[in-house]
């Protein structure tokens, strides 16, 4: 409402119109035009729309900080509902009964001045410290099991479709189909209690955290050397639960490429055989399963949480999870902008590199 | 490529196996409470986010004194006299000859400041207390309207606060009246503030440096309070909830939780030679009515279900050995019961053993009949089909609905359990969205009348307190019309916790004993005990017999604490 | 190839024919099967499953008896007869005809030996709370007094009684007078019991088919809604692709447990149906991207471009020249998509969306998990035997999908 006005005297007193200068621009280069533009404007709406969706939902969610801390207080001391609410209800700044479309242009406005705020459940503390703290441990641990994982099994996948019906495509088979049975929380339980508890291969308490205390972080050999400890079992975990899934995928898409005319016709011109698996085969079949690499660079982050759990290896799959477990909205907020902008990316960066492997692809924009 | 890719990764498998092993650096006391690492967690411990440790907070910063359970005595803890004047004040006197980690005294300052914290903080204590008066360097007296025990129990409770960290915003706070101008700002400073590191009172000190999301380390504060008679040099704090620290206390490297554990892990505890220790919590779950729902406010239905229920084997399928069933059914633990009633009161109670006979005959009396299924239809001509709800990740909890609704069913019940997440549950209770459901009764707190208080007030109608929820609860009339008259229960609860006199809060609390037993507004299961699993090769305490046990586990007055405060723990192996 | 000549058929001859026609194809199939080994074997895996889940539940009922001495029981454990040492002959209920036989209520004991009431004094023990001490206990130590001749008592116990040793007199007692004269007398737990004391087994039989429905109707629908979203997106792209890449983006960055414990406050699911349609309403966008991306590369091959000049429909397109190409890849993640809605199940009802009244493989892993028996040696099998049984039909459905995989593109048959 306040826009026009002013609009309207900077144009009395002779100085061009910001609107109009933007209108100017692009009437004289047309980026909304542009492809690259236009998907990342897409791309701004949909983490828009995530972090939209999000404020209001997990606002809805059941109990608010304050339920929260009080059954958490009630649960671990004898005393009474009354005397927990008098004790926590002051000490959080929140306030239960602001409107939520305040507290959502609030939010909107300091995102757009790139402040992710302050925590709720621990007040003062700014997100931005607790992300940093927490996110690079994830992108390092989780990041490497899903590497290991990837690449793995993109290859042993490729060996199963080019021998298949061997005894090594039915015992990859039967393993890899056995092992993504069972789910990753059953898997480090077990490494726990089996390797840990009742073999003694490794020391539970020691393996836990993300390094040995008393290092400083840094590019020292006894930090990296004891950050890379920490992070094994995590990785071992990760990699078990998961690496079948990428080899059975990998083997399905190969074998729908391998028999196609071209791998024929590759043959038939006497090609070596490592430049058909590479050049022919490997890229094609890759496709598919990169798609769904840019989906899982998304869930690195975020279904890392049992993991992260169970091995006390906090990242931020724990961040996130303990944010809604108290209902820190804000902080729930900001992991979810990082997530989103992960997904979204992510999505992006996979729709622009098709094309590198395999160029026939052309998104319908390109055209 | 591939061999050596194996060859890496077979490396990379074996160097899993050589993680230093935790360095033993002189005795060191091996124990857990979950929090949260900075920046998250900090040293604030008046706000949320603090790292308190639960009830190790007592080793840095020390208790006013303990309440020792087995004879109802306080124990002088920083507090060396206390107790009530001639004008119903209330006077401590604190050691002296003590001072915290960072060199300062401490002295009477210091308790004013965290009481004028608290007041800033609106906490409870300040409801019957006009103010608080610095007497000598050691002396507090809190000006009060009336001598009562709650306010007693609430004050000597207290963790002192230095006065060093705190004691600005305490002196500003004391400035000014409450609600009043600049009253909300300091409020959040309060909150918002960061002391830079840990300032302890008490034996030992939090090292700001070694805390990690695995387990932090305490160093011996040989000035602090108790500091000179330990055995121990260090603590190590374990982190995490019970599932986390469950593999440690196998591996021996943890050696005393206080987390609950469930019966079948606790056999593998006891195969490992673990010893568990139970001690009555005085609450525990029961079966919760929606007094709105027909037939349910029938007080023969709810009696039927009290028969109807094994407790005994609820209890025993929920928490194994620490699951005990409730005998008396008075709404307060058996222990208070048998505290606070006279021998013939306890004997004229109704103990609703186990009886579907009995159970068969209430139903039949008020005009009930089963139909040709064999389930029980009332007057109306209704099924007795309701849903019970549960908090899902309870485990104990979510056992006693199961069990209880098969219990129920076997009799002719039409009951299907439904279990409801954990912050979700409490909500539907608070705001009636309920037919049946497990939740709490009773107090883990000496107070007889506060254990009424689950029933009377939470569960019925203050649930609206945080904002949400909002709503009448089970709906029971506090007016309550028994064998004793017309009483209001709720009003009974409160007044007796207040005064000093004993004999005339038991004359209430029986009142309130009785009208419980007969009108049964929730019928409760099992009472809960501890089961802390203590490894006594390691750590030496008295023998489980001791009566020190009686202070349970887990919180305020817990026995653990209170042992090491009094430097009776020590290492098994000196 | 004589079609035309012949008359046509009678009606109801025809439908008479039709069982015969349809048992014809499904031998032809299996005939075809056993060609492929590992697809047979996946096959007679699979028929074991749905026998399992689906038949043996009407043979055998399902265990819901507490029973509190055999609390997370082990592996193959069952009820023992133990009797004092100078009665070692008695090993059988005719043995112990006008003989005293001790149970203990709330334990496996007296509905065994309900039937010889008759012929057999019982004497019944209460099992007591703790302060009481338990019957069990008290039994055995009537036993070894020779109050009783004999006694019913678990397995676990008797290895209880033996290692105990916090009470070594009584320890003593029992090692000295007590013997177990027949170690087989109840039934055997061949999976042990889980935290009330129940029989695994027959909870194994009985958790499977609600949650193997449930998950194939996710898997369907999550795997259908990815094929023909992901398909039309990189076929018609623009606005529409768009717009799905967008509705993915958000279905996967919203943390899904929040989405669930919102919808939990305001839904439930009484119906497998709605679960199953929940399920793959929320799982179909990894898939979905992976096709998108399959279809912009199939779409540009020379084959479809043939048939798109020769004017074929998109229909036609889509289905009989691409889906060929990607039958392998979408069958997989078919099946991957039905493990995946078994454990999402477990999330469901963890928070309350699904109820826990039908006692599936999933409220038995996740009781278990959340009652700590994985750290139990003896109770593990409540967890674990969901998993397995989990684990092993995943197994089933990959050796099976190969045998499909052959049905599907005939290209692979020359291959073998």
């Amino acid at each position: 409402m306040a826009l026009p006005n002013s609009d309207l005297e900077i144009n009395r007193s002779g100085v061009q119109s910001p609107v109009a200068a933007v209108q100017q621009f692009i009437a004289a280069y047309p980026i909304h035009k542009n492809y690259y533009v236009r998907i990342f404007v897409q791309a701004i709406l949909t983490i828009w729309a995530v972090l939209t969706v999000t404020f209001f939902l997990v606002r809805q969610m059941p109990g608010n900080p304050i339920d929260v801390l009080i059954e958490q207080i009630l649960t671990q001391e004898g005393i009474s509902y009354q005397e927990a609410y008098d004790r926590v209800a002051a000490s959080f700044n929140f306030d239960p009964d602001a409107t939520m479309l305040d507290q959502y242009v609030d939010y909107v406005g300091d995102l757009l001045r790139l402040d992710l705020g302050t925590s709720i459940t621990s007040p003062g503390t700014r997100i931005i410290d607790e992300i940093a703290r927490f996110l690079p441990w994830t992108i390092f641990a989780v990041g490497s099991g899903f590497l290991i994982s990837f690449v793995l099994g993109i290859i042993l996948g490729m060996m199963m479709a080019y021998y298949r019906d061997s005894a090594l495509d039915h015992t990859l088979s039967l393993v890899s189909s056995f092992f993504t049975g069972v789910p990753n929380y059953i898997w480090g339980l077990l490494i726990i209690i089996g390797p840990g508890i009742s073999w003694n291969w490794f020391d539970v308490g020691a393996a836990r955290g993300t390094y040995d205390p008393g290092l400083t972080p840094g590019l020292n050999a006894a930090f990296i050397g004891s950050a890379i400890e920490h992070a094994l079992l995590p990785i071992i975990t990760y990699v078990l639960a998961t690496l079948g899934s990428w080899m059975l995928s990998m083997k399905s898409s190969t074998t729908g490429v391998l028999n196609d005319d071209y791998v024929n016709v590759a043959e038939a011109r006497g090609l070596k055989d490592r430049r058909i698996i590479t050049a022919y085969v490997g890229r094609n079949a890759m496709l598919p399963l990169f798609a769904q690499l840019s989906i899982s660079i998304g869930f690195v982050l975020g279904s890392g949480v049992v993991i992260e759990e169970i091995f006390v290896y906090w990242g931020f799959g724990h961040y996130l999870f303990q944010a809604i477990t108290v209902r820190d909205y804000t902080s729930v907020q900001g992991a979810v902008l990082i997530l989103s902008s992960t997904f979204v990316f992510s999505n992006l960066f996979a729709d622009l590199t098709y094309g590198l492997l395999d160029p026939r692809v052309r998104i319908s924009g390109e055209k | 490529m591939n061999r050596r890719f194996l060859v890496l990764l077979m490396l990379f498998a074996l160097s899993a196996l050589a993680f230093a092993p935790i360095q033993a650096q002189g005795n060191t006391l091996n124990v857990a409470w979950p929090y949260q690492v900075p920046p998250t967690g900090h040293f604030n411990t008046f706000a949320s986010g603090g790292i308190a440790l639960g009830q190790y907070q007592d080793l840095h910063e020390p208790p006013l004194a303990v309440l020792m359970w087995a004879t109802g005595d306080y124990a002088g803890m920083v507090a060396e006299e206390f107790g009530w004047d001639d004008d119903g004040n209330y006077v401590i006197k604190m050691v002296e000859g003590n001072s915290w980690s960072d060199g300062s005294a401490m002295t009477a300052d210091d308790l004013m400041a965290t009481f004028n914290i608290f007041r800033l903080r609106g906490d409870t204590v300040w409801a019957n207390m006009s103010g608080i008066e610095k007497v000598d360097d050691s002396t507090v007296k809190f000006v009060m309207d009336s001598p009562s025990s709650l306010a007693e129990r609430i004050i000597l409770t207290t963790n002192l606060r230095p006065a060093s960290v705190f004691g600005d915003i305490a002196d500003r706070a004391a400035m000014m009246d409450a609600g009043g101008d600049g009253w909300d700002a300091l409020l959040q400073e309060l909150t918002e503030f960061r002391p830079e590191s840990p300032v302890s009172g008490g034996p030992y000190t939090i090292l700001p440096d070694t805390i990690s999301e695995a387990n932090l380390m305490m160093e011996l504060n040989p000035g602090g309070f108790a500091g000179d008679i330990q055995h121990y040099d260090m603590v190590r704090m374990w982190n995490g909830e019970t599932e986390v620290v469950t593999p440690l206390v196998a591996n021996q490297e943890l050696h005393y939780i206080t987390h609950g554990i469930p019966p079948t892990t606790e056999e593998d505890f006891a195969n490992r030679g673990i010893d568990i220790v139970r001690s009555g919590m005085n609450n525990g779950p029961g079966l919760y009515v929606n007094h709105a729902v027909y037939p349910l406010n029938l007080v023969e239905v709810r009696q039927a279900i009290a028969y109807a229920v094994d407790r005994i084997q609820n209890g025993v399928v929920s928490l194994g050995e620490s699951g005990v069933a409730v005998e008396y059914m008075t709404g307060m633990s058996d222990g208070l019961s048998e505290a606070w009633l006279s021998d013939e009161t306890l004997d004229s109670l109704n103990t609703y053993e186990h009886d579907l006979m009995k159970a068969e005959e209430l139903l039949t009396s008020v005009g009930f009949s089963r139909n040709d299924d064999g389930i029980w239809v009332d007057d109306n001509g209704d099924t007795l089909s309701f849903e019970l709800t549960f908090p899902q990740e309870f485990a104990d909890w979510s056992a006693a609905a199961e069990n209880a609704t098969a219990q129920l069913n076997d009799f002719g019940f039409d009951i299907s359990a439904r279990g409801v997440q954990f912050q979700q549950h409490p909500q539907d209770i608070y705001a009636s969205n309920f037919e049946m459901a497990i939740r709490n009764w009773g107090l883990g707190d000496p107070i007889p009348g506060r254990s009424y208080l689950q029933a009377y007030n939470r569960y019925n109608g203050q649930g609206d307190l945080a904002g949400e929820g909002g709503g009448a609860g089970m709906n029971f009339d506090n007016n309550v019309d028994y064998s004793g008259g017309m009483v209001n229960v709720f009003d009974l609860s409160n007044q007796s916790s207040q005064g000093v006199d004993k004999s005339a809060q038991a004359e209430l609390v029986t009142q309130l004993a009785i009208s419980y037993n007969e009108l049964l507004p929730a019928i409760p299961l099992w009472e809960r005990y501890t089961n802390n699993a203590l490894n006594r090769n390691f750590i030496m305490v008295p023998d489980s017999g001791d009566s020190i046990f009686a202070n349970f586990g887990g919180g305020a007055d817990n026995w653990m604490t209170t042992l090491i405060l009094t430097g009776v723990t020590a290492p098994a192996d000196m | 190839m004589s079609s035309k000549v012949q008359a046509a058929p009678h009606p109801l001859l025809s439908l008479l024919r039709l069982p015969f026609t349809v048992l014809f194809a499904v031998f032809g199939f299996i005939n075809r099967l056993r060609a492929n080994r590992a697809g047979f074997i996946g096959f007679l895996g699979l028929l074991a499953y749905f026998i399992l889940t689906f038949i043996m539940p009407y043979f055998i009922p399902f265990d819901s008896e507490v029973n509190l001495d055999e609390i997370a029981g082990p592996v193959g454990s069952r009820i023992q007869l133990a009797v004092h040492r100078d009665n070692n002959h008695l090993r059988s209920f005719e043995d112990l005809a006008g003989k005293t036989v001790g149970v203990v209520d709330q334990t496996g004991g007296p509905s065994l030996i309900a039937p010889y009431a008759d012929s057999i004094n019982i004497e019944k023990y209460r099992w007591t709370s703790r302060r009481a001490g338990p019957g069990v206990r008290a039994a055995l130590i009537d036993l070894a007094n020779k109050e009783i001749d004999a006694m019913l008592i678990f397995s676990k116990n008797v290895a209880e009684l033996r290692a105990d040793s916090e009470d070594p007199e009584l320890q003593a007692l029992l090692a000295e007078h007590i013997v177990i004269s027949n170690p087989e007398l109840g039934p055997p737990h061949l999976l042990g019991t889980d935290t009330q004391g129940r029989d695994i087994a027959t909870h194994i039989v009985h958790g499977g088919r609600i949650l193997i429905l449930t998950a194939v109707i996710g898997g369907v629908i999550s795997t259908l809604i990815a094929l023909v979203v992901g398909s039309l997106s990189a076929m018609i792209g623009g606005a529409f692709d768009a717009a799905m890449t967008a509705l993915s983006n958000l279905i996967l960055a919203v943390p899904r447990l929040i989405l669930l414990v919102v919808l939990a406050g305001l839904i439930r699911f009484e119906n497998t149906l709605f679960l199953g349609l929940m399920i793959g309403l929320l799982g179909w966008p990894p898939l979905m991207r992976a096709i998108r991306a399959q279809v912009l590369s199939l779409r540009e091959r020379d084959f479809v471009e043939a048939a798109r000049s020769l004017g074929l429909s998109t229909y036609h397109i889509m289905f009989r020249e691409m889906l060929p190409n990607m039958i392998s890849y979408v069958m997989i993640n078919f099946i991957f998509a039905i493990t995946f809605a078994m454990y999402e199940q477990i999330a469901l009802l963890v928070l309350g969306l699904a109820p826990i009244d039908d006692y599936t493989w999933g409220v038995m892993l996740y009781f278990g998990r959340s009652r700590g028996t994985l750290y139990n040696v003896d109770g593990a099998s409540m967890a674990l035997s969901p998993v397995l049984a989990i684990a092993f039909f995943q197994v089933c459905l990959v050796l099976f999908a190969r045998a499909l995989e052959e049905v599907f593109d005939p290209r692979l048959r020359a291959a073998v």
